[in-house]
């Protein structure tokens, strides 16, 4: 009960605060909720976390753009990485875009398997799923039963669960075909499992042991991608999304074992494809601070368009390209309200 | 609109003369620093030492968050194409980006001062303000706090983007959470108070 009211109290300040920029006047100074004043008065400046990113990547740009190139203007409007909050809510840096058919019957299976919350479902005319979303954790999953552009493509999907056990029953109660029940030998260190579903998309179900998260966080939902000459994904994302690698196992000759690699506030996982973990060419949802520029890298490091860079109706700057890997990747800026 | 807000003045003394730092600091700083000065790409490992610490210094001075976003992001790169120039002098690094940002505060106050112009207009030449250890105290607090909060359970750490960044009502950030409004109040409450004891035991 009396918890209850800190809260409240607490909350009375902090309104006042952002309403009016100042420190609320005490009548009665209480000294729990003085010094829980202190620190809310330090969050109001707390840095936007895309801020962060951005000015990363554009001082990451410019030092690759000055490598052999010239004087790059100080200062100029050209890097500007503020006052941009470019991601949609509700979306991280990075989202799997799953597309199969039918996309309706796929989002049954992500409520029973994986608990998932379906926050959006946009109907096509001939009654198909043209976009839908599905909270699962802190992340999501994106649904769609496409079209000529956008075929169907089934992906790989690592998700971190706090029961993987009972998230593994559930999904074979719910269809889907086990590679190997979770088990604490995985070479992660995690107790891991993997799954196939009836729609053709792997789900590895993990529950994270003694892995420190970094300062994202722990990712619920992360796109994990088998590749062909896995290592020079790498490049290709730094470069086009000013993508991060976090975590790279190579072996001695240099093929990727595994490799973290982070886009903004999330983080998708590569390996050389393996045994039955083959090359899934699937989509991918990615927001970047600058739509355009992340195009036009994208075309100079070897993509194919898809979409050139056009206003999306639902109020994204918004592009298509596809790697060398045939993997697409919906490029796209959150242009805010 | 920029805000217009006094820039304060002090003694053109060397902005390290007041700073003392954690022990931490110089030691291997020095080499970070004459890496990146080899070769810029490890600029960033700099970038991420000191993001927050810059961030916190331009947010206390100017309380508008594109203006603070636009001067953090100018001593940066300010800082990225000077640092072939740098030369180690003991004084922590730290203190070479603060004079930075403290002529870029200034450099910004005159420009808006330009366009609004005011009897009071800051003096024409670069005033480094004297930081006292004092206000670099204050700064490492804010730092680590800002820090801090990237550690956060995630729903917490959701909360206090949404409220205090984004500014927020309890309302919409309870709907967008799909949580009650008390439960998002409590989750604020329960945010503040990790903060706040983590900063405490931080300090000892």
């Amino acid at each position: 009960m009396a918890k209850r009211s800190l809260a409240l109290q607490l909350n009375e300040v902090v309104q006042w605060m952002l309403v009016s920029l100042r420190p609320r006047p005490e009548e009665s100074p209480d000294r729990e909720l003085a010094s829980l004043t202190r620190v809310a008065q330090v969050l109001r400046e707390l840095p936007r976390e895309e801020f962060r990113v951005a000015l990363k990547s554009d001082l990451q740009r410019r030092v690759s753009m000055s490598e052999g190139t010239a004087a790059v203007p100080v200062g100029t409007g050209e890097t500007k990485a503020s006052a941009v909050h470019y991601q949609r809510p509700g979306l991280t840096g990075i989202t799997p875009y799953i597309i199969v058919r039918p996309a309706a019957q796929f989002i049954e299976f992500l409520k029973s398997a994986f608990e998932g919350v379906e926050r959006m479902r946009m109907p096509a005319p001939d009654g198909s799923i043209m976009h839908a979303e599905v909270a699962i954790g802190n992340g999501a999953i994106e649904v769609s039963d496409g079209n000529e552009q956008y075929p169907t493509a089934p992906g790989a999907v690592h998700l971190y669960v706090d029961d993987p056990d009972a998230t593994y029953a559930r999904t074979l109660q719910a269809g889907a075909t086990s590679f190997y029940a979770p088990t604490d030998d995985h070479p992660s260190g995690d107790r891991w499992g993997a799954v196939k579903d009836s729609f053709g998309n792997h789900w590895y179900i993990a529950k994270p042991r003694g892995w420190t998260p970094g300062p994202e966080g722990l990712r619920s939902v992360q796109p994990y991608l088998h590749l062909r000459e896995a290592h020079k994904m790498i490049p290709f994302m730094e470069t086009v999304f000013g993508a991060e690698a976090i975590g790279v196992h190579k072996s001695p000759e240099g093929i990727v074992h595994h490799a973290t690699i982070r886009i903004g506030n999330a983080t998708l996982e590569i390996d050389e494809a393996h045994a039955e973990f083959q090359p899934m060419p699937c989509h991918l949802h990615v927001y970047v601070p600058d739509t355009d520029a992340a195009y036009a890298r994208a075309m100079d490091a070897g993509a194919t368009s898809i979409d050139a860079p056009r206003n999306a109706p639902y109020g994204d700057r918004a592009a298509g390209v596809k790697d060398a890997w045939g993997n697409s990747w919906f490029i796209a800026t959150y242009l805010g309200q | 609109m920029a805000t217009r807000r006094p820039v304060r003045k002090g003694s053109a003394k060397d902005v390290g003369e007041g700073v003392r730092l954690g022990t931490e600091q110089s030691a291997g700083e020095r080499g970070l620093v004459e890496a990146a000065q080899s070769d810029p790409a490890k600029f960033e490992v700099l970038y991420k030492l000191h993001f927050e610490r810059v961030y916190a210094f331009v947010a206390s001075r100017v309380r508008e968050r594109s203006t603070a976003e636009d001067v953090t992001s100018e001593v940066f790169h300010k800082a990225l194409a000077s640092l072939p120039s740098y030369e180690w002098r003991g004084v922590p690094f730290v203190a070479w980006l603060l004079r930075i940002a403290a002529n870029a505060i200034i450099n910004h106050a005159k420009r808006a001062a330009r366009e609004f112009p005011a009897p009071d207009d800051p003096p024409d030449r670069a005033v480094a303000p004297e930081l006292q250890a004092s206000e670099m105290r204050a700064i490492e607090y804010r730092a680590q706090l800002f820090r801090l909060v990237g550690r956060l359970p995630e729903v917490q750490k959701q909360v206090v983007y949404e409220r205090f960044v984004e500014q927020r009502s309890i309302r919409e950030i309870a709907q967008r959470l799909g949580k009650t409004e008390g439960a998002v109040k409590q989750l604020q409450l329960r945010a503040v108070q990790n903060l706040r004891a983590q900063m405490e035991g931080g300090h000892g």
